[in-house]
């Protein structure tokens, strides 16, 4: 049950409500932190950042189109994980201990994930691809370039919308696409 | 927040002749109902009062974040796959919480039942080891109620555009949607094969109606509010026009704890948590349980007395029980043009060839296949692109540009047996945020419904070839352990010993307590029950109002 699957995933990543209140007060926060240039993170350690930052830009790199570094992944996951998201960051903790481990692991007194070379971080990952804790790393990537912009600073400029050509117009009209604009001539 | 419009206010110790608990695709329609013929009515609802004002397309908060539905964190649930086994917590179901309930977030396919999901175990005989049963009522009974619900809610489709539809008194009162390109490629690769697709009936408006706007084609339907009002849930219909009668007063944030019982063995009204968490109790002639198909039977099994010591109503001990799902099933395929299928609803063409899977497969199910857009953004990266391609790095990366504009889902909708053992009960050990012991939920899909389900993705990857995808992909079986349809837990019937209510949803055990909801259900229909829970609702509020006005409640 594909759906059930996605549901229960989801689920361990849900919070329960938050109110509008609540929320637009993290929402200026996050905006002030970004009017003074103020770079001080209220969650992650300055290697915990720099590890999640290497990673998410492995995920989703930069490329002649902007990744997952330009859609300012690591200071909206640290708007969550410090405010409307703080109860999963044991999980998030434990989650960059493990890439930390397996960069160790893969090349034996590294300093940092951040610190391997692209080849030996990508050798890292691959080593731990299947697992929960990159499964969690994953999923704040992926949340951090593909969000709602007005979510905290994710998604920034909309470059994760960009690069996969989603736009959130509220209003279009037919035809949407090619096989329904050549409807009439026969097809179907 | 938005303001509450203004309404009737009813005290506590008002003896109001219903209190309704839930607002949702059965509780809206029960209240304007009811209301409108002439009876004072207080519905309490847990969830918000939300406007079109407070809906966003907000994916992280709306899917993330329960902004629409339970809140695990608050109200937790636990699974287990059968009674022997030992429930963990974990999320195990979604229901909508809010005023107009289900409909206000659901993806808003909305299919009659057919003549046959009424009359299945006496035409196709029972199966071993399940519940499974003719309901007391068919199709004729209800179809009255199928055509009301059509147009006093609005929607749009395309009568006898199926050849397997059953007859109907009336057509829609609008037209189908826009087809989309995933409905033109389905409609051509169902073709090739000898199927025959039709436009999707949906509860959304193609036209304006009754004073709403249609449709913008914004395609932010499943899991989301419609901030244009143009989703036809019980919130811009029942719930303004049951506001209008000056005798419905809709209680938001008020969670029902127990409905009490008199020595004489009737129910006397609601105990229920406000906003501030004080406990109150609404007095009433008569209450009507609308709460869904896990909160209906909970609050039974909550609502312990003497005379019914393993929860009100529960004589039979088939409170809970026969809890079914529905299971689904998704394939993917990618065409070499763009489909912008984001844009517009979700689903406008669907096949219901497959509604009874011919009984030489050996097992026992059927249902629908229909083609839609599924990944909102963020869900498209992590689960939108084939299983086995790259799922991070610069291929990925490149999958991302490349299937997001040009590729479509088929789901398949599929019979869920009703099994003694799958069922919601309490939990012995876990609570919620009130101190209410949390839903537990058993469940192992019936060996039929998963081939039923593996029959729809072996169909939908052959529609996929013949509407010309240059990739296909599918999410394989999955058994159950989540569930968004919630059905059967206290089902109709004639028998009190192995029913909960009759047809008029009257408790067996109690003269003056209803039950109308997907808890009524005797089988599961096809994968989409909400036209089915809101045609029951205007019937069963034309059953009660007849039953009132004669004195028998």
């Amino acid at each position: 049950m594909f759906l059930g699957q996605a549901g229960a995933s989801l689920g361990l990543l849900w919070l329960g409500s938050m109110t509008p209140e609540l929320l637009a007060q993290a929402r200026a926060h996050a905006q002030s932190a970004q009017a003074t240039g103020a770079k001080l993170y209220r969650f992650f350690t300055a290697h915990q950042a720099a590890d999640f930052d290497a990673l998410a830009a492995q995920i989703i790199p930069t490329d002649d189109t902007p990744g997952a570094r330009e859609a300012n992944v690591v200071h909206f996951t640290d708007f969550l994980l410090s405010g409307i998201d703080s109860d999963q960051q044991a999980q998030f903790t434990d989650a960059l201990k493990a890439l930390h481990d397996q960069a160790v692991k893969t090349v034996p007194g590294a300093k940092s994930f951040a610190a391997l070379t692209s080849e030996q971080q990508i050798a890292a990952m691959k080593a731990m691809e299947n697992t929960s804790a990159f499964g969690t790393l994953r999923g704040f990537v992926v949340t951090g370039c593909f969000c709602d912009p007005s979510l905290g600073g994710g998604n920034k400029d909309q470059v994760g919308w960009k690069l996969i050509g989603f736009k959130d117009d509220f209003y279009y009209a037919p035809p949407f696409g090619y096989y329904d604009a050549h409807y009439n001539e026969g097809k179907g | 927040m938005s303001t509450l419009p203004p309404q009737r206010n009813y005290k506590l110790s008002d003896k109001v002749d219903f209190v309704v608990v839930g607002c949702g695709a059965a509780g809206g329609v029960l209240a304007r109902e009811l209301s409108r013929n002439g009876f004072s009515v207080v519905v309490l609802e847990q969830g918000p009062w939300l406007t079109t004002k407070d809906f966003t397309h907000d994916e992280y908060m709306v899917w993330n974040h329960a902004s629409l539905t339970n809140d695990f964190r608050k109200q937790p649930t636990t699974f287990r796959k059968t009674p022997k086994d030992k429930a963990v917590k974990q999320p195990a179901l979604t229901y909508g919480r809010m005023v107009g309930g289900g409909p206000v977030h659901f993806t808003a396919n909305f299919w009659r039942f057919h003549e046959i999901d009424f009359i299945e175990a006496s035409k196709k005989g029972t199966i071993a080891g399940t519940g499974f049963t003719d309901w007391p009522i068919t199709y004729a009974d209800l179809e009255p109620y199928y055509t009301k619900a059509e147009w006093d809610l609005g929607v749009s489709g395309q009568a006898g555009a199926s050849p397997f539809d059953p007859p109907r008194s009336k057509p829609y009162p609008l037209p189908p949607m826009p087809v989309k390109s995933s409905g033109v490629l389905f409609e051509e690769g169902a073709r090739k094969l000898g199927y025959h697709p039709f436009p999707a009936p949906v509860a959304i408006l193609s036209k304006p109606y009754q004073g709403r706007m249609a449709c913008a084609n914004c395609g932010f339907c499943m899991g989301f509010g419609c901030e244009m009002g143009a989703k036809s849930s019980p919130l811009p219909t029942m719930v303004p026009q049951a506001i209008a009668t000056g005798r419905c007063e809709i209680r938001p944030h008020s969670y029902v704890r127990k409905i009490d019982l008199d020595a004489n063995g009737r129910v006397t009204g609601a105990i229920y948590f406000d906003q501030s968490g004080k406990e109150n109790m609404q007095r009433a002639r008569a209450v009507v349980l609308a709460a869904n198909g896990s909160e209906t039977p909970r609050l039974l099994l909550m609502s312990k007395s003497n005379r019914f010591p393993d929860g009100l109503a529960n004589s039979s001990g088939v409170v809970g029980k026969y809890l079914m799902f529905n299971t689904d099933c998704l394939t993917g395929g990618l065409f070499e043009h763009e489909l912008n299928d984001y844009k517009g609803i979700e689903v406008t063409r669907v096949i219901h060839d497959f509604y009874e899977i011919d009984a030489k497969h050996g097992f026992y199910g059927g249902g629908g296949i229909d083609a839609r857009f599924f990944f909102y953004p963020i869900s498209f990266a992590q689960w939108g692109l084939p299983p086995k391609g790259p799922q991070w790095g610069k291929d990925y990366k490149k999958a991302l540009q490349k299937y997001f504009l040009r590729s479509m889902y088929l789901a398949g909708h599929t019979t869920s047996l009703p099994v003694a053992d799958n069922s919601i009960s309490l939990d012995d050990t876990v609570k919620d945020a009130w101190g209410l012991p949390a839903m537990r939920v058993t469940y192992k899909d019936h060996p039929d419904d998963l081939k039923a389900n593996q029959f729809m993705i072996d169909r939908s990857m052959e529609i996929l070839e013949a509407a010309g995808a240059e990739d296909r992909w599918n999410y394989g079986v999955q058994e159950s352990n989540y569930g968004f349809h919630l059905l059967g837990t206290c089902r109709m019937g004639n028998d009190p010993k192995t029913s909960v209510i009759n047809p008029d949803h009257r408790t067996h055990d109690v003269p003056n307590l209803f039950l109308c909801d997907g808890s009524s259900f005797v089988t599961s229909g096809r994968g989409q029950p909400t036209e089915t829970i809101s045609a029951l609702a205007f019937r069963a509020a034309d059953r009660i109002t007849g039953l009132a006005k004669r004195g028998q409640v």
